[in-house]
């Protein structure tokens, strides 16, 4: 008798821990769900959501270059889509269980990275640009401003090889993503000849030294100084003459996964215009969804941080994954800069 | 008997050390013998030209301005440690309590204790803050992102373990031998520097191993105190992993400096004559 109580009560244990609902395991970026965005969807399809986040590609990699990290859906940037795939780590997207993929914007519908949405569902994306304090006059409106000896040591620029790199390539002339040799090594120079002017190499540490005065300019990417710029209104951001890097953050469903439909139910959950707009409207993102964009509050719809006009996108030019040599090579300068 | 019992309660040890420890640097080692693939990750065939890719100087530079950050840090540490170790060992009723304040940085993250200095040396932190009010100076120093930072910040993070074996063999010694010191006449100075500072010697080198091995590795400050412009081994090791996703390089680069540490300590415990730590 006892020893049946016993069992009975292992038996409910067990019920416990693993519940009888189907369970979705979402890896996402920090700042990229409002706060119902995952209850609301448990709580329409009764299923059970882990949703964890990450602040870097380089962290959701290490983890899914695994094979069994355990998680069903991951954001990656448009840029490691194609390696992702090439490495078997992606599973393919079925459109048909898709039908709110309408509502992406049309820019996001044929995208340079997987032209025909095969493999990923544009979900978030941004730019890299300048954000600076209004005392400085005149503003800031070329990457080369960030060379000018008068913000000598109240500037950073990001710590991020692709972006730092790509500003000097593109005050140069050149092509962001390019593989050139020669071009490369100017791009080096040209970093080597700005580091005394540079504070520090930060990423969104950037913004609390630039809302402070710590800092007069930092080369920063649009969503996080959108964010700045919300608590410090004497703030502006400007997105450089030469040209800036454009990247999307992508829905991607694991290779290891074994919930696709439901995967695939949450992906075009998220691609419905209220749940990307309520997004939009808590984080201050820039969401390719153009559905959602219609239905946010003016203020945010004709944002020029967050949606800059035509005119300026033209002047984008979208990450890219680039080949074994040219990664090398720009590890190699980016090893010098940061240790010359 | 003995050996049977030894062997078994020796035997948890040994397996705990044999899966943290050995296996994964068997993994690592491993690793820095493969080649990376096109986009990370590693595969085969396998080859040197990760550690043939370190005899470049750019790497040696690298390596060179840890060893300086790292031998300036543990020196600084000597200093501010010795003397506040030799008060701590001489004070007889409070010495648990400067122990336990010594120790009470720890309690917290190391990373949230870098961020607050972060608090204190920035343009508009407390330090500037003040020395301005004070009309001390008019512009803000530079006190943020550059390597004496770095050094401070090491100093601050690591003086724990040098004043800890500094003070067990400080207290080890008998104070009969200091008062004979004074009886025969010796100076203050003569007692520190013949009496007290040979006897503490082991704890000398304990305490500067403990302190000059993690300052070599240190990848946190010199990024968050430093601003990424003074990059050290464990930045270069760091970017290989993450930015570069080259984990072959990174695994070579990390091996060989364990190799170098390694040979270092040898050669040091050889001529303590094997009395190291």
């Amino acid at each position: 008798m006892k020893r049946r109580h016993l069992l009975a009560a292992f038996a409910s244990l067990a019920a416990c821990r693993r519940s009888l609902k189907p369970r979705l395991n979402v890896f996402n970026w920090s700042d990229y769900a409002a706060r119902d965005t995952v209850p609301a969807f448990e709580r329409r399809h009764g299923v059970e959501l882990r949703y964890a986040v990450y602040e870097s590609n380089e962290e959701m990699l290490a983890k899914v270059f695994s094979g069994n990290s355990g998680w069903d859906i991951v954001f990656p940037a448009s840029s490691l889509i194609g390696p992702m795939r090439e490495n078997g780590l992606l599973s393919p997207i079925d459109r048909s269980q898709l039908p709110n993929l309408a509502n992406l914007d049309p820019r996001f519908r044929h995208p340079p990275w997987d032209p025909q949405l095969e493999w990923c569902v544009p979900y978030m994306w941004g730019a890299s640009g300048i954000l600076y304090t209004r005392k400085l006059n005149p503003p800031p409106r070329r990457w080369a401003d960030l060379w000018d000896p008068r913000l000598g040591g109240r500037i950073t620029m990001l710590d991020d090889p692709p972006d730092a790199i790509g500003a000097a390539l593109k005050k140069l002339g050149f092509p962001l993503n390019s593989t050139n040799p020669a071009e490369l090594d100017a791009a080096r120079a040209e970093l080597l000849k700005q580091k005394p002017l540079v504070r520090a190499y930060l990423n969104a540490e950037a913004r609390d030294q630039v809302v402070s005065g710590d800092l007069l300019a930092a080369q920063m990417w649009a969503t996080t100084a959108r964010q700045a710029m919300d608590a410090a209104p004497h703030l502006a951001f400007a997105y450089p003459e030469e040209g800036f890097s454009l990247y999307a953050d992508c829905a991607v469903v694991l290779k290891e996964s074994r919930r696709h439909e439901l995967a695939h139910r949450f992906m075009n959950y998220l691609l419905e215009p209220e749940t990307a707009a309520a997004v939009v409207t808590e984080c201050l993102t820039a969401t390719a969804n153009a559905a959602a964009q219609r239905l946010l509050p003016p203020s945010l719809r004709d944002d020029p941080v967050l949606y800059p006009s035509p005119e300026v996108m033209n002047r984008g030019e979208w990450l890219q994954a680039l080949p074994p040599a040219a990664q090398r090579l720009r590890d190699r300068i980016w090893t010098i800069v940061k240790s010359s | 008997m003995w050996t049977k019992v030894r062997f078994w309660t020796l035997a948890p040890s040994r397996l705990l050390m044999g899966l943290l420890f050995a296996a994964p640097l068997c993994i690592v080692a491993a690793y820095s013998l493969l080649t990376r693939g096109a986009y990370g990750g590693q595969s085969p065939p396998w080859t040197f030209e990760s550690y043939a890719r370190l005899l470049d100087p750019l790497y040696a530079a690298i390596l060179f301005r840890s060893l300086w950050i790292a031998a300036l840090s543990t020196a600084l540490c000597l200093l501010l440690g010795f003397p506040l170790a030799l008060f701590i060992s001489r004070s007889a009723k409070r010495k648990n309590l400067y122990l336990q304040l010594v120790m009470l940085p720890f309690w917290t993250s190391f990373l949230v204790r870098t961020y607050a200095w972060m608090f204190l040396l920035r343009d508009t932190g407390l330090i500037n803050t003040i020395l301005q009010s004070l009309g001390l100076i008019r512009e803000p120093l530079p006190l943020l992102y550059n390597e004496w930072a770095v050094v401070v910040g090491l100093v601050y993070g690591y003086l724990p373990f040098m004043v800890l074996p500094l003070f067990a063999t400080l207290e080890r010694i008998d104070p009969n031998l200091l008062e004979a010191a004074a009886d025969l006449g010796a100076r203050d100075t003569d007692t520190l520097f013949r009496i007290i500072v040979p006897l503490a010697m082991p704890g000398i080198v304990a305490g500067c191993v403990l302190v000059f091995i993690p300052c070599l590795g240190a990848y946190l400050t010199p990024d968050l105190l430093g601003g990424g412009k003074s990059m050290m081994a464990g930045n270069l090791v760091q970017n290989q992993f993450t930015n570069a996703r080259d984990w072959p390089f990174g695994s070579a680069a990390s091996l060989t400096l364990m190799a170098m540490v390694m040979l270092a300590l040898a050669w040091l415990a050889r001529r303590q004559k094997g009395d190291l730590l």
